[in-house]
């Protein structure tokens, strides 16, 4: 095998490692896709946040960036009509299941979405959907930090902070469809569980879900 | 390496035996009582006690044997008397009266009471054959041939009609010989996608890797279809019998059938048929003699429509959420433990013994080029014939409905036909003549699905239906990828509001945009072809939309926000009690002139006084928009 | 839910049982999942807990797994299962009328027990007996062609069985015994 591959993103020409995805391919070199979801250690990518579609000649649909390897040759955009369409879908939809109370958010100015808002010049309000609306508790019981689930964007990353960085197996998915959550098992607060506050997962959030009691606002 | 007769002369000994066994059993009269799901739930429970009963106190020697379904379940509870010297004759719509009437007048005396038969099943003088119906000219039955016929709960039935002589044939020759036989017929698989079955088999055969598994999916949820529930019930060694054949051509050690939680009797009588064919040597370590080994294990699923999708399907094998993943890598490289793995619908197995015994010239002799074989539909909804029906492919919607299925119920007017279930689309009149098969359906905007087919007529309403599926996806979305979990979500909520009369042109517009979108944005293909009930019923039943926004009117007198219920004055027999006696919340009330009126603000809508109110007066009706009459009047003036 | 006196030890009893008969690997976790519910007729925590730490895996992801599947449920069921079929066939003709009206004569909404534990009412996708629509599988037994009055005579048959299991249990039973439900 060789040792790069060459590729094209958006014209310019890229020497990327042989079988790494697409979507790391375009970040390692400055070349930003939006993404939520993907994690680059995990084996079979995510694929849920679908918000890192390209076009690639010669398939005449948009692919998840985070799904494809590279190949010789490949020539990619990262804009089109079709991608900017699903896209502003896509990211219009998570922000109908999300609280847009940002100047509340500790996130606020280092948040994924709003990276993403920029980048794409989306809104960050709501748009063509009405807000979903769904309630939840807060947990505020560990003393470093609380996890709000009414920003929680469902990417994942926290789990795999708390699985694979700690070890610690408290947070999965659970429910199905519109109900899915992020949670513990029974639904129980964090200080009930084994879990030794080392906030790995409060650095693995993109948004302003899991936050430092400290960075609160109001 | 195989010794070279060694698999068709253990089968010849056990044809021989089973055949005898068979054979004596039919030497006395024989009732065959059709027990699959549909027939318990009709009643064949009682009709057997009546049998049994009935020939008990007759001192009768007559064997009575359950069989899975016949395929009439229009005329459930079903029974097919054998008596020597007679034809078999089917008998349906059964109950205590009637089997009395039977064993007293055909099995204990001699007349066969043809005004009571629906069909003989073998060509006579004296009573026509099913074949004889419009619909026998129109059908074929394939995989469906033994279904309601035989007993399953006996191998030797299957042995006798020389059920896993395939088997022995392809153990007699190479792997090699059955894959190029599938391939040669260009079998399409039968979950709904058509993807040719033979390329994904080579792919696995393939595989440098010597763990390989075979997997039936048999996770059949599309609401409104239950072919594969009636095979596995009723024929369950032919699916048995068509996965050994795929393991034996991959090279696969074990096997299993996935198997959704609603059908016990299914996984019961799977279960049962694996035992019996592990006695055999039909399964388990050298199969028929020879050093080919493999063994089939039952999983049940538990309750999510997601699991049919494949890599779901295996995730939940692997005791995780049924939670479908990004392809590639497809199942044939990575599947069930990572290893190269096929999984085919239970319809797609069962074609394979056929194929390898008559061979790929006598199927595609079936059906068109590029859809060979038949395809097997359950026809339900506002039609004459409901059951489970084959047809070769290349039969036309109309055939199928007009023909097989005789048609809609008189004073019915076609409206719609839906096919392949919530991924599928809403057909209308002008599609009728579309030749069934994996691509023209595609192309008017339904699928072939896993062959779900429901008749509807003007009291169905499209916008509500259209929402009845969303509603069903959106609850059976796993909720993982964006589109599919908020997309599916909101396309809901919009439809609900069009049942309620809200929105306007703008509501449509994004519907159909949000539509496309999950169908192009979603990760599986649950989201993918979520959209296609709201896309096809937009695009031929526009009007009707546009009736509940614009005028607040359900065409189809359906959408409960948009009718009320009324009792025609001049019809109401003032003397009769029906409908106040049948309603649930008290809302119908004698008036002072004696006619009977509805108070509105009490009334749920539930349709129990329209049913009760007896048909000579038929006086309670159905009015869209929701404007009393004398309202109107009013408005008027 | 707090458990009863006595339920804690049948509920580790039961789960005990089910893991010796059976290999304990992940794999297994459904098919271990559903033989409790089987025995247990529900998932309580407390089996959720011993499944995990018996096939050593995450306790969250049994609880994930449980909420996941339909067909598990965390909450004791009626005595009497009533489900109502939705799949095409039968919300064509008239299955959400059928579903209510066992909502209005149970008093419970789809998805819950009755407060004294005599029924409960789900929803199912599709039974596959189509062809007898509208379909309601009460206790296992199919039934076809429901219709509201229907609806009014299963009831009556089913509080009938009640009112004759209640009147054979009742000599035995002191007052207090009554579940205290209003």
């Amino acid at each position: 095998m060789s040792e790069h591959v060459n590729i094209t993103i958006d014209d310019r020409e890229i020497k990327v490692r042989p079988g790494e995805k697409l979507l790391w391919a375009a970040l390692e070199n400055d070349i930003y896709i939006p993404h939520l979801c993907a994690i680059k250690e995990e084996s079979r990518p995510n694929a849920s946040c679908r918000l890192c579609f390209v076009e690639i000649d010669g398939i005449d649909y948009p692919v998840a960036a985070c799904t494809r390897q590279v190949e010789e040759g490949m020539v990619v955009k990262t804009r089109s009509t079709k991608v900017d369409r699903l896209v502003k879908t896509a990211f219009e939809l998570l922000l109908s299941d999300h609280n847009l109370k940002c100047s509340e958010c500790p996130a606020n100015r280092n948040c994924a979405l709003q990276r993403i808002a920029k980048e794409r010049g989306l809104k960050l309000k709501h748009n063509r959907f009405k807000p979903i609306g769904r309630e939840f508790e807060l947990d505020d019981s560990p003393a470093e930090f609380a996890f709000d689930r009414s920003r929680c964007v469902l990417c994942g990353q926290c789990i795999w902070a708390d699985r694979v960085g700690a070890e610690a197996w408290i947070f999965g998915f659970a429910n199905r469809g519109i109900d899915r959550v992020v949670t513990t098992f029974n639904n129980l607060p964090l200080a009930e569980l084994k879990c030794n506050e080392c906030t790995l997962c409060v650095d693995a959030c993109p948004v302003g879900a899991l936050y430092y009691k400290r960075e609160q606002k109001v | 390496m195989v010794t070279a007769n060694k698999p068709q002369d253990n089968y010849k000994k056990m044809f021989e035996q089973a055949r005898e066994q068979v054979q004596s059993r039919q030497e006395k009269s024989r009732v065959l009582i059709g027990t699959a799901s549909c027939g318990l739930a009709a009643g064949a429970e009682q009709v057997k006690e009546s049998f049994c009963r009935e020939i008990e106190s007759r001192g009768l020697d007559v064997e009575i044997i359950e069989v899975g379904c016949i395929g009439h379940c229009y005329a459930e509870p079903l029974a097919i008397i054998d008596k020597p010297g007679f034809p078999p004759v089917c008998y349906g719509y059964l109950d205590e009266g009637l089997v009395h009437r039977l064993v007293e007048d055909f099995i204990a005396g001699d007349d066969p009471s043809y005004e009571y038969a629906l069909a003989a099943l073998e060509r006579n003088d004296e009573f026509p054959t099913f074949e004889d119906f419009p619909r026998g000219v129109y059908e074929k039955k394939v995989i469906l041939e033994n279904c309601g016929l035989t007993d399953f709960s006996k191998i030797e039935s299957y042995i006798a009609r020389e059920g896993y002589s395939a088997l022995a044939k392809a153990l007699s020759e190479e792997p090699k010989q059955v894959l190029e036989e599938v391939k040669a017929a260009r079998l399409r698989g039968r979950g709904g996608a058509g993807f040719p079955a033979g390329t994904k088999w080579e792919a696995c055969m393939n595989s440098s890797d010597d763990e390989k598994y075979v997997i039936c999916n048999a996770d059949e949820g599309d609401p409104g279809a239950f072919m594969d529930r009636s095979i596995l019930e009723s024929d369950p060694h032919l699916v048995l019998e068509g996965m050994i054949l795929c393991a034996y051509a991959v090279g696969a050690r074990q096997g299993y059938l996935y198997i959704r939680a609603e059908y016990p009797r299914a996984v019961e009588h799977i279960q049962k048929a694996i035992e019996e064919a592990r006695k055999k040597q039909l399964l388990g370590s050298s199969i028929l003699g020879t050093g080919f080994s493999f063994d089939l294990q039952v999983f049940q699923g538990s309750g999510a429509f997601i699991c049919g999708e494949a890599t779901a399907l295996v995730n939940s094998m692997e005791g995780k959420m049924g939670m479908p993943e990004s392809r590639p890598p497809r199942l044939v490289e990575h599947g069930f433990r990572g290893k190269p793995t096929v999984l085919n619908n239970v319809k797609t197995f069962a074609y394979v013994p056929l194929i390898v015994n008559r061979g790929a010239k006598w199927f595609k002799g079936i059906g068109t080029p590029d859809s060979p074989g038949t395809a097997v539909f359950s026809l339900v909804g506002k039609i004459n014939n409901t059951g489970l029906v084959e047809v070769p492919m290349g039969t036309t919607l109309r055939q199928l409905i007009e023909e097989v299925g005789d048609g809609l119920p008189e004073g019915r007017e076609f409206k719609a036909v839906q096919i392949g279930g919530p991924s599928g689309g809403c057909l209308p009149e002008s599609a009728l003549d579309v030749p069934i098969d994996f691509d023209s359906l595609h192309e008017a905007g339904a699928i072939m699905g896993s062959g779900g087919l429901v008749v509807m007529d003007q009291d169905d309403c499209m916008v509500a239906v259209a929402r009845y599926f969303l509603e069903f996806t959106q609850h059976e979305s796993c909720g993982k990828c964006t589109f599919c979990r908020l997309g599916t979500k909101h396309m809901l909520d919009i439809l609900t509001g069009i049942t309620r009369g809200q929105g306007d042109d703008q509501t449509l517009q994004l519907l159909k945009e949000l539509s496309e979108d999950v169908r192009d944005g979603s990760l599986c293909n649950l989201g993918c072809t979520a959209p296609n009930p709201v896309l096809t019923t937009l695009k031929y039943f526009h009007d009707e939309y546009k009736a509940h926004i614009e005028e607040g009117r359900c065409p189809a007198l359906v959408c409960r926000d948009l009718i009320l219920y009324y009792i025609e004055p001049p019809k109401c027999s003032k003397l009769c009690n029906v409908c106040v006696g049948s309603c649930p919340t008290e809302a119908i009330y004698t008036r002072d002139d004696g006619l009977k009126a509805i108070d509105q603000d009490k009334c749920v809508k539930c349709d129990n006084c329209r049913k009760a109110c007896p048909p000579e007066y038929n006086a309670v009706i159905k009015l869209s928009p929701p404007v009393l009459p004398a309202e109107k009047e009013r408005k008027a003036k | 839910m707090s458990l009863i006196e006595g339920e804690k030890e049948h509920i580790l009893a039961c789960v005990k049982e089910v893991l010796g008969e059976n290999t304990k690997t992940r794999e297994n976790l459904i098919p271990l999942l559903q033989q409790v519910q089987h025995k247990l007729g529900y998932l309580p925590s407390l089996a959720m807990e011993k499944i995990a730490e018996g096939v050593n895996v995450p306790t969250v992801d049994i609880y994930g797994l449980a909420t996941f599947y339909n067909q598990f449920r965390m909450n004791p069921p009626g005595k009497h299962q009533v489900k109502v079929c939705l799949g095409t066939a039968c919300y064509m003709v008239g299955g959400d009328i059928t579903l209510e009206s066992f909502e209005r004569r149970m008093e419970i909404k789809e998805g819950e027990t009755s407060p004294d534990r005599l029924f409960s009412l789900e929803r199912v996708a599709c039974v596959g007996c189509c062809t007898l629509a509208p379909v309601v599988v009460v206790d296992d037994k199919v039934e076809g062609k429901v219709t509201p009055t229907r609806v009014d005579g299963i009831m009556l048959a089913l509080n009938e069985e009640n009112g004759k299991a209640a009147a054979e249990q009742k000599p035995d039973q002191s007052e207090g015994d009554d579940n205290g439900h209003s």
